[in-house]
This record gives C-alpha cells, sequence and structure tokens, in this order.
C-alpha cells in the first residue's frame, strides 16, 4: 500500500514538472507567435506520430543516447551522487569508440561493433571512476571534479582528433567508422518507416534502443533485487549509517560512479557508432547536450531505471516534435528551453513529493493516535 | 618585449571576466548558496546586452554604448539569478539541479530568441567593436606601465579591477560582509541574533548574478565579433577561479590571472616567437586550468575553506 | 509594576502530529534564577524557543512587565531584552570571539565597521561579571567553557535582562559548573533575571529559586525549590512514583572477552591524540562503563574499537586480533555496537523498518542467494525481532525508519545488535533523548545481555547510568583512562573530580 502510494506521489511529481514545463513552454510560443502557438504545443504534444512510424522510430532513436545518460545519473544519485559529468564520460566513451570503429578493422564484422562498445564503455567506466576515487578517498565534491574532467574531455578529444588519422580537416569531423563496426539495424528499420512511392523512407532507429532498454532492465534488477544494490542505494541515504554497518562506502561511491560512468560510455558508443546518422565527432568547444539531457531524464524517471525508460522517450519524443515545430515558424531550441525548465521545475517537485508524503505520514501518525496506540 | 606587452593586455581580456565573475561566485557560496548557474547567467548577460548593441549601434558607438550595455548586462544577470535565489532559497531545492537548470536554459533561450527576433533566423548576434581604446591620455604614456595596462585596453578592465576592490572591502570590512560570511558558515547562528539569512542570501545570489550578467559581456566584447549564445565554459572555469582561490578576494584575484594566462597562451601561442618554439598546442593550454583546479583540490580537500552552510539549504522551521 | 517581568500564559503550539506545548504558563520573578524541568520531549525547548521568538505560539500570549507583547523573531526578543544560551552554541567557528559577540548588532561608521567601542564595552563587562575571554581568538581555537562565556557575553552585550541557558551544563566539567554557577548568581544580583532549562535536580537545588516543570507538554506546576526536595521534582517530572533502580544482581566474570592494549587515536588537530595510550579489558559477563565529560575521547575509542577509525595499537576479540580487520569482519567476529548518534549511524532513516533490521544481516547464507535478496526471508526474520523487542510502528516492517519515534528507533537498533548474538556489546550512551520508561526498557535489556554472559562497554556522559549499570567504571580524561573504580566503593563527588582531571590514580600515572 505503501510502495503504492509511493510511487504514486513521485509519479505525480514529474508530472508536475512537466506539465508546468509545457505550459511554460506554451506562454513563449504564445509571445513569439499567438496565432500558431495552439498549434505549436500540438505539435510538440504529437511528437514523432506527426510523421508516422518513422517519427516514431526516429523518437527511439533519439531516446536512446539519453535514456542511456539519464541511466548515468540515475545510477550515480542512487549512491548519493550528482552525475554531471556524464556529458565528459560521453564524450570519452564515443571518442573510444570511433577510435576503435576506425581503427581496428582486422576484427571480423559481427564482433567489431561489439568490441567498439565494450571499449567505448571501458573507458568511460575510467572516465568515471576518476570522480568516484577523487570523491572516495580525497574527499572532492563529486561536481567539481565532474566539471572539470568535463572540460579536460573535451579539449583532450580535440586535441586528439586533431593529431590522428581520426580526422578529416576538410569538414573538420572525425572520418567515417568502418561499415563493420557500425550497430545493426536489427530489423527494426522495417517497422518504423513511411511509404514513400514506392520506396521505404526508414527512420534512423537501430539495435541501440534494445541495447539501452536491456541495460536499463539490468540496472533495475541490480538496484533492486541483489545485496549489491542494496549497498548502494544504503550509501547514497547515508553513507555513515553504511560505513557502521560494514558496507564499504569507498568502494560502493567508486563502483557506482565507475558504472555510471560506463553508461554514459555507452551514451557515447550508441550515438557516434549508429548507422544512417553519420555522427561524427565535431571540432567544437561544445559540451555534448546528451549529458545535460540525461539529468532531466533522471530527475523525470526519479532515478528509476525503468521510470528513465519512459521518461527518455518522452524527452525524445517532445524533441522530435521540436523538428516539426519549424514549419510553424517557430525554432525548435523552445524543446531546449522547455526541457530546461522542466528540470527547474523538477527542483521543485522533489518538495512536492515531499509535501505529498508528509501529507501521508501526518495521516497514517493521526491514525496511529486515534488508536491509542502508545509510542515510546 | 613586444611580445610581452602584447601577452598582458591579451590577458586582460581573458583574466578580466573571470575575476569579476568568480567574485560574483563568491559572494553567493559565501552567502551559502552554491552556483554552478555562473555559466548560464553569463551567456544571458551576455545575450541581452549584445543584442541592445547591435540594435543601437547604427545611431550611437564608443563608450557610452558600452556603459549602457554594461547596465543592460548587470540587470539581466541580477533578474535571472532570481531564478536560482528563489528555488535554492524560498523552496530548499537542490541547488545544482537548479542551477544546471539555468546553464541549459539560457543558451537554448538565447539561440530561440535571436532567430525568433532577427532576419532570416540567423542565430549570431553581430556588433562591431567600437570600444577599444588606442591609449589613455596620460596614462598611456607612463613607461612600461602605460603600454602594460593602458593601451589597446577596454574600460571593462578598470571596472573590473574595481569591482576587486569593492568586493574584497565589502566583504571584510562593512557590516553586510560580516553578514554574510555567517550566512554562509553557520545561518542558525546569524538567524539567532535577528540577521534574516534569506534575505542576506538573495542578496549574495544576486550579487553574483549581476556579476556573472557582466562578466559575460566582457567576455564576449574584446574576444569577438559576434555572440553565439556560448561563453565557451567560462562560467565554469570562473567556478574553477573561485575554488582554487579558496573564496577568497585576492587568492581569487591570483587565480583569475593564471587562468586567464593560460587561455590568453592557448589562443594567442603563435604570435608569439618562444612559446610557438615549445610546440604545445593550444587544447593543451585550454586543458591546464582544469587540471590545475583538479589536482589542487586533490591537495587541499582535507583543510578546504570552502563555506560551511554553502549547499545546504536553510529551513527556519527546522532551528 | 508587575512583580513578574515575563509571563507566559496558556501557551499551545502545535507541531505536526504532535501539541508541543498544551495551555503552559510561566511566570518569571525579576532577579529571580527560574528552573525550567522536564524530561527529554516535554516541551522545554520549544517554550524557550516561542519566549525567543523562533517560534510562534498558536494561543496564548507573553507579557513584559504586564504589558501584552508580540515576539515575532528574535529582534523583537533582543528589544525586549531577551536572550538566551543555546543548548548548541550559535558561535561562528572562523569569526573571533569579537565578531561573534557584536554580530548583529555591528557598530559602524561611515559604513565600515568599527569595533573599538564595542571591544571597550565587551572587556568591561567580561571584568565585570568574570567572564575570562581572548577576543581575538577564533572561536575554533578556544574550549567550550569560554565558547559558553562568549555566549553569556552577547547577551549582556546587548543588554539583555532575562537571561536563558538551555541545558547549559551538557558540555561542562564538573568545575566549569561550579563556575557557571557563580556567574549565573552574580547575574541574578546584578538584577538580572534567569531562566535555566535542565533535567538535573541537583543542579536545581543548588542554584534556582523556583522551578516549573512541565511533562509531556503540560504545565504540572510551579515550586519552591527551598521548600522542595528532588524527590518530589522527580515524581513531579516523571509522573509517577520514580523507581529509577532495576533488578541486577552482582557481576559473575568470566573470560577476557574484550582486550584493549596501548590504543591511540590521532586527533582532528594534528598536535594532540584523541586517544592516548589506552589499555583495559572487558570480561565475559560484566558491564564495564567509560565514564568521562563529553569530547574526552570516548567516541574516538568507540570507533577505533568497531573499525570506523584507523587506530594504532592492540585490540583482540576473544583472544582473536581485530585490529587491522574491516568493519564487517569485526562485526562478524561478534562486535555489536549501539552507535551515540542513531540518526547519524545507526540507522538508514530512508530505508524500512526490515531493511534496518537486515542491515548487518544481509548478506548471510538465509537471506540471500546469488547475491540476490530473498525478500521473504528478510520479512520473516524483522517480523520475528519486531515481536520479541516489542517494536510499535505504523506499518510494521514495510515503516520507514524515518516516521518512527525515538525510543522504538532505539529499540530497533537494540534488537538487531543483541539478535547479532555479539561476543561484545558496545553501548553508547543508548538512552540518550528518551523518556524515563524507554531508559529502564533498555537497561534492564542490557543486563539481561550481560546475565547471558556476553560483555558489555557502555559508555555514558550520566553518572545516573553510570552507578545505575557499571560492574566497573574506567574513567577517560583528555584520551587517557585516569582511574578504574568500583561503582560501590565510589561516589559521584570522587568520580567527578576524576572527569575533570584533578586526580588520577597511581597506575594510571
Amino acid at each position: 500500500m505503501s510502495k503504492i502510494r509511493k510511487s504514486l506521489s513521485s509519479m505525480s511529481a514529474s508530472l508536475v514538472a512537466i506539465l508546468a514545463g509545457l505550459i511554460a513552454g506554451f506562454v513563449i510560443l504564445l509571445f513569439s507567435n499567438p496565432s500558431s502557438a495552439l498549434k505549436g504545443l500540438t505539435t510538440i504534444l504529437i511528437g514523432g506520430w506527426n510523421n508516422g512510424m518513422k517519427g516514431v522510430g526516429q523518437v527511439l532513436y533519439y531516446a536512446t543516447p539519453i535514456i542511456m545518460t539519464g541511466l548515468a545519473v540515475g545510477f550515480a544519485f542512487k549512491t548519493g551522487m550528482f552525475n554531471i559529468g556524464a556529458t565528459g564520460q560521453l564524450m570519452v566513451g564515443g571518442f573510444v569508440s570511433i577510435y576503435v570503429g576506425v581503427t581496428w578493422t582486422f576484427l571480423p564484422g559481427g564482433l567489431h561493433w561489439v568490441v567498439a562498445l565494450i571499449m567505448g564503455a571501458a573507458a568511460g567506466m575510467l572516465w568515471g571512476m576518476i570522480v568516484g576515487v577523487f570523491k572516495a578517498l580525497l574527499n572532492v565534491h563529486e561536481v567539481i571534479t565532474s566539471i572539470m574532467l568535463n572540460y579536460i574531455a573535451l579539449y583532450g578529444i580535440n586535441y586528439m582528433v586533431k593529431n590522428s588519422h581520426l580526422f578529416d580537416s576538410l569538414k573538420n569531423q572525425t572520418v567515417n567508422v568502418a561499415a563493420s563496426a557500425v550497430i545493426p539495424k536489427a530489423g527494426l528499420d522495417r517497422i518504423f518507416y513511411i511509404a514513400k512511392g514506392r520506396l521505404n523512407d526508414p527512420s534512423a532507429v537501430n539495435a541501440g534502443i534494445l541495447i539501452a532498454i536491456g541495460l536499463a532492465v539490468l540496472m533495475y534488477i541490480i538496484l533492486n533485487k541483489t545485496t549489491f544494490g542494496f549497498e548502494l542505494k544504503a550509501c547514497g541515504y547515508n553513507r555513515h549509517a553504511s560505513r557502521y554497518a560494514g558496507i564499504s562506502e569507498n568502494r560502493a561511491i567508486i563502483t557506482s560512479m565507475a558504472i555510471a560512468g560506463a553508461l554514459a560510455g555507452t551514451a557515447g558508443t550508441l550515438m557516434y557508432l549508429a548507422p544512417a546518422s553519420g555522427m561524427h565527432i565535431h571540432v567544437e568547444e561544445v559540451l555534448a547536450a546528451q549529458g545535460f539531457t540525461g539529468i532531466a531524464v533522471a530527475l523525470l524517471g526519479m532515478s528509476n531505471p525503468l521510470g528513465i525508460i519512459f521518461s527518455g522517450l518522452f524527452i525524445a519524443h517532445i524533441t522530435v516534435g521540436g523538428f516539426y515545430l519549424q514549419s510553424l515558424k517557430y525554432m525548435k531550441e523552445i524543446i531546449e528551453v522547455i526541457i530546461g525548465l522542466i528540470i527547474y521545475f523538477s527542483a521543485f517537485s522533489l518538495l512536492v513529493r515531499d509535501l505529498i508524503a508528509k501529507i501521508g505520514k501526518r495521516k497514517t501518525k493521526k491514525d496511529k493516535q486515534s488508536s491509542k496506540e502508545v509510542t515510546a | 618585449m613586444d611580445a610581452v606587452y602584447f601577452l598582458v593586455q591579451q590577458m586582460m581580456f581573458f583574466s578580466i571576466p573571470l575575476l569579476i565573475v568568480a567574485l560574483g561566485g563568491m559572494f553567493s557560496e559565501r552567502s551559502g548558496v552554491v552556483n554552478i548557474a555562473l555559466e548560464g547567467i553569463m551567456v544571458a548577460g551576455a545575450f541581452t546586452s549584445i543584442l541592445l548593441i547591435s540594435l543601437l549601434q547604427s545611431g550611437m558607438s564608443g563608450q557610452i554604448l558600452l556603459l549602457i550595455a554594461i547596465a543592460v548586462a548587470i540587470v539581466t544577470g541580477a533578474l535571472f539569478s532570481l531564478l536560482h535565489a528563489y528555488a535554492a532559497i524560498n523552496l530548499r531545492s537542490d541547488q545544482t539541479i537548479s542551477g544546471t537548470a539555468l546553464n541549459m536554459i539560457a543558451p537554448a533561450s538565447a539561440i530561440y530568441l535571436a532567430r525568433m527576433i532577427q532576419p532570416n533566423g540567423v542565430q549570431q548576434v553581430q556588433f562591431t567593436n567600437t570600444f577599444r581604446i588606442e591609449k589613455v591620455p596620460f596614462l598611456g604614456d607612463i613607461p612600461i606601465l602605460g603600454r602594460l595596462l593602458f593601451q589597446n585596453a577596454y574600460i571593462t578592465t578598470y571596472i573590473g579591477f574595481i569591482i576587486f576592490g569593492i568586493a574584497a572591502f565589502v566583504l571584510y570590512r562593512t557590516r553586510f560582509g560580516l553578514r554574510l560570511r555567517a550566512c554562509g558558515e553557520h545561518p542558525q547562528a546569524a538567524d539567532s541574533v535577528g540577521i534574516n539569512v534569506y534575505k542576506i542570501r538573495y542578496a549574495g545570489v544576486v550579487i553574483s548574478g549581476a556579476l556573472a550578467g557582466l562578466g559575460g559581456l566582457v567576455y564576449v566584447i574584446p574576444t569577438s565579433t559576434n555572440f553565439n549564445a556560448t561563453v565557451s565554459g567560462y562560467g565554469f572555469l570562473a567556478l574553477a577561479v573561485l575554488i582554487f582561490g579558496q573564496w577568497k578576494p585576492l587568492r581569487i584575484l591570483g587565480a583569475a590571472f593564471f587562468f586567464g594566462l593560460m587561455k590568453t597562451i592557448a589562443s594567442a601561442y603563435s604570435g608569439i616567437p618562444f612559446l610557438r618554439d615549445l610546440g604545445i598546442p593550444s587544447d593543451i593550454y585550454k586543458m591546464v586550468p582544469f587540471i590545475a583546479t583538479l589536482i589542487a583540490l586533490a591537495f587541499t580537500s582535507k583543510r578546504s575553506q570552502a563555506p560551511r552552510a554553502s549547499g545546504v539549504p536553510y529551513d527556519k522551521g527546522l532551528r | 509594576m508587575s512583580d513578574y517581568i515575563i509571563q507566559m500564559i496558556n501557551i499551545t503550539k502545535v507541531f505536526p502530529g504532535i501539541k508541543a506545548n498544551d495551555n503552559i504558563t510561566l511566570q518569571l520573578k525579576r532577579g529571580e534564577i527560574h528552573a525550567l524541568l522536564g524530561e527529554n520531549g516535554a516541551g522545554k525547548s520549544t517554550l524557550m524557543s516561542i519566549l525567543f521568538g523562533l517560534y510562534q505560539a498558536e494561543e496564548g500570549q507573553i507579557l513584559k512587565d504586564g504589558v501584552p507583547v508580540l515576539v515575532k523573531d528574535p529582534n523583537d526578543a533582543n528589544e525586549l531584552g531577551i536572550g538566551m544560551v543555546h543548548q548548541h552554541f550559535k558561535l561562528v567557528h572562523n569569526f573571533t570571539v569579537l565578531e561573534n559577540i557584536v554580530l548583529g548588532v555591528e557598530t559602524t561608521r561611515h559604513g565600515t565597521l568599527h569595533m573599538d567601542e564595542a571591544r571597550q564595552k565587551v572587556m568591561t563587562l567580561s571584568e565585570q561579571y568574570g567572564l575570562l575571554i581572548k577576543p581575538d581568538a577564533l572561536i575554533e581555537d578556544i574550549t567550550v567553557g569560554m565558547q559558553q562565556r562568549v555566549e553569556i557575553l552577547k547577551m549582556l552585550y546587548r543588554d539583555n535582562e532575562i537571561l536563558i541557558f538551555d541545558e547549559p551544563t551538557a558540555v561542562l566539567t564538573p568545575q566549569e559548573i561550579d563556575e557557571l554557577m557563580r556567574i549565573m548568581r552574580s547575574l541574578a544580583a546584578e538584577g538580572k533575571s534567569i531562566l535555566f532549562i535542565t533535567h538535573k535536580l541537583a543542579e536545581i537545588m543548588a542554584v534556582a529559586d523556583r522551578c516549573t516543570v512541565l511533562r509531556k507538554g503540560k504545565y504540572i506546576g510551579t515550586v519552591d525549590v527551598k521548600s522542595s526536595s528532588p524527590q518530589e521534582l522527580a515524581e513531579m517530572m516523571v509522573g509517577h512514583k520514580v523507581d529509577f533502580k532495576i533488578d541486577k544482581q552482582p557481576a559473575q566474570p568470566g573470560e577476557p572477552a574484550l582486550h584493549v592494549r596501548r590504543l591511540s587515536v590521532e586527533g582532528s588537530h594534528g598536535d594532540k591524540k584523541a586517544v592516548n595510550n589506552v589499555s583495559f579489558d572487558v570480561y565475559k559477563g560484566e558491564i564495564v562503563c567509560i565514564a568521562g565529560i563529553d569530547g574526552n575521547g570516548q567516541s574516538e575509542l568507540v570507533y577505533a574499537i568497531t573499525g570506523l577509525m584507523p587506530s594504532t595499537g592492540e585490540i583482540k576479540l576473544n583472544q582473536a586480533p581485530i585490529d587491522h580487520q574491516s568493519i564487517q569482519k569485526r562485526i562478524k567476529a561478534g562486535l555489536a555496537h549501539i552507535p551515540e548518534d542513531r540518526h547519524k549511524h545507526g540507522l538508514v532513516l530512508d530505508y524500512d523498518l526490515q531493511q534496518n533490521l537486515s542491515l548487518k544481516r544481509y548478506k548471510t547464507i538465509e537471506m540471500q542467494r546469488h547475491g540476490f535478496i530473498r525478500f521473504d526471508k528478510v520479512r520473516s526474520y524483522a517480523e520475528g525481532l519486531i515481536e520479541r523487542f516489542d517494536i510499535r510502528s505504523g506499518q510494521g516492517a514495510d515503516t520507514s525508519a524515518r516516521s518512527m519515534s525515538g525510543g522504538n528507533q532505539q529499540k530497533a537498533i537494540i534488537a538487531r545488535e543483541i539478535d547479532i548474538d555479539p561476543e561484545v556489546l558496545i553501548a553508547v550512551q543508548p538512552t540518550r533523548g528518551l523518556d524515563v520508561g524507554a531508559m529502564l526498557y533498555i537497561h534492564e535489556q542490557l543486563v539481561k545481555v550481560r546475565d547471558e554472559g556476553k560483555a558489555i562497554l557502555l559508555i555514558s556522559l550520566e553518572l545516573d547510568e553510570v552507578f545505575q549499570l557499571a560492574d566497573r567504571i574506567l574513567v577517560i580524561y583528555e584520551g587517557e583512562i585516569v582511574a578504574e573504580l568500583d561503582p560501590k566503593q565510589t561516589t559521584p563527588q570522587e568520580l567527578g573530580l576524576y572527569m575533570s582531571g584533578s586526580k588520577r590514580q597511581e597506575e594510571y600515572a
């Protein structure tokens, strides 16, 4: 009973944040161009469905990396860490996977992308672990370490791209990875497409989304069903009590950041090894936005891995909706504003949730008092 | 010798915004509110003020226009930071989350607005730089010093130094400064002697917003001819300056110049013979401040001077 | 003019779920020392917070010199001449003594701080009342006793005439307590009116003129201390005739269970050791109590034995060395620990009761299989403990630990620790913040564990508890054991001398 109430109240908090974000977005649309504001809002809400099954496929495609970064942020949250470094871990993972994808062509076809994926995850893991080590052994706050590491990753990767055979100096970006390193489509392109005459116009969806959902389920099991997850969450809630109970908090912090880093690294791999899109690392001085979007995804999903699947899909859904906004003469950046606002409002909604929980508690307390139970 | 003059003049362009923004962050954190939204606030301040310049520059130019832009940047930053203050102080929400939100909202809004306002949906805001001072009268003629500080300069540099002086004075010599520091260290103690912790923290955050907004403008003016909704991580770099400077004005000054020097070298080393000969690429210089901060943190975290209550929401009900 | 300088009439204050003050009346005469007595949770601090403007009462009014006044915040209180020394000092650690005193009422000139006048006034007051301070020292560098004098000077500097002391003796040595009593008397003699919150009867008898007693948020009565007795006050406080004694047979010590030799722990400031070269044994079937004033190394000693802090020296449990083992291995070896701070160490407040009860057992064979938790086993185990130890909560095993009462939280910890079936049980202030009923229950449980042949190391700051439970007393002072005493052969006064470091047994010199 209490568990149902708990999850309901946390869901309602997310819904409040989304609603507030959308209303704010609508107000901006109204100010920009009142006549088509309502149409704009519905376009955002219809999202991928604006373009049939292809649009849905695009939603899945955009959801893939942000589900992964959402997991990276949410998993660390469970151990009490704010992983604002997902973006750096993503870039490091992406870079290594591109390196493997371009260079290790000696690997057989079916194995090449798998190895690239694993190497990318491993690189992200190492990058995340640095944060954990700084926190556990040196007591440096993870947010500060992460911010520094984000920029070190950015400039380091720019340097390495520019000074290696990965560089396509004409386009100022990395060269294409080998075909064998591209993540397979797993038949999804034959489901998510629209017919254009006699030709199929497929979406960019690929096996990455299946990997992301699979990993989310795995994280859910680890967190909720295993002794390891029990330890991680205990550390997140109260590191002193965990230490007292014989749980090694240092180990928990480092492993949790390592796993978070691996998840974000995987986000990078799934992004840069995706087929069709022709994603490349551009040499520019901008941090990958997917890392920060992951914070919104994790917050809306209440750091629950299964919730993160849905919040990731939702954010991708309105992002795709944003592309169709441009036909109404709105700019697609409105979606990023809305996502930012949703994060802002979810900072409130944690409060909303506490409030609901408090009201619930007050009720049970009253029940208790009326049944004349004496508490020591 | 010319190379040194050039380097110092350039260094001012990079160091002064860092100094201003980090001093802003100091006021926020020493009042007890962590402000990682500095980056976003810089973007907001730079956006409105540069937009204003681009709209007014046909009829106006030079220092008057710059001063108006400065006022706009300050007001924008202060107003935008109110969002953070409200979430962090009134709602006691997680300060990192609300800061992150501001960091996302600012550039996205800047691009959105720029594309909606400007013809053809152009996202860059162009402006003509009419603000550089070739040589300050009299002062520019002082041997050595004149060339270092009073030639090829902007009034923003002097404003930066004035802000530094005022900030240090306010923090250590005034009643407001004493109360601000008390709120950042032990808000319950401040409250118990009748200090309104919420008000002081609002003041801290709004000062940080005003200075970060100004810093955004100060950063863009000498280093670019258009504004593209980014201050390229300068807000975060200022945060690093603040930590490296251990939340103290004089050390922040030192850190701002060290980090600024690294940035200068990264962008201008090809123009300076002996640095060019070293052959270290610019990306490495850009990384140095961040690596230096990490190393400094690793060694000083055990005796960090961070305000004790920084990042901890103050709840009157729990006193 | 009214006889009473302050009157709080029919005050009621409700917090979510509880009535902290229920129709309470308190009248303070000019120039008197008035004690406010009550158990933990009786509503003393709430009432004083209302007088000081930290909370607002739902009902009732406050009169100053017979005139109704509103106290909305500490500024109002200050203007009415009300000052307060809080139980946890409200001092900024990296400010100087002088800065702390003037904070909030600073004198400025041309907008800048101007400290000279303030310094003069502070030094005059300091001499007048014999409150020795170092005005330019940082708070973090001075003793707790001096910090308290700074708090008193804060009130005097503001010309407060009504002074509230909230549990001021908890952190002081017996000598410092005497000194404080002297200061309080001299303040009263100068015409200041003093409210003195405490639950220690001896202090009331020593210094107070009158005493108001609260119980469970209700007003019980006000008595003249001279015509009353500690027994009467205790009965008013608890509500029934109290027999604090529990049934306890003489100890039957067996083999040594805990063996500590030359144990040292580094201090946090680096210069002085928190625990210095401590050696002792605890035998099976006895309760050894470490007595001492707070902050003399008790916490560090416990942290060292349980593995929460690194240490040097030798620790053996049933002859097996444990000093280099992880916390987990020490627990497995049979070391149980009822921690000092149940919210910091004892419980994961966001976990529910069953998770907290299995906090040290979730890895055992019966509760997991291949790393997966067996939830049914966890639940049935927890339900067993809940029944055996009578742990009361709203939703049984599913209750969030945060929503439980302090007494039941402590019961849950004790159930968990006793059920480990430990060789050695370390209990640190196990009854802190609890009422008399819960206290007696916990004392009985500890004696029961002892009688099953376990070794118990008890750390307590309350001398009553020490004499109630201990079979042997070790006195700790500045990180060193300075005496071993037999509770039947010694008195609280003698114990106090050792605790304050004024006396030391030869074998510990």
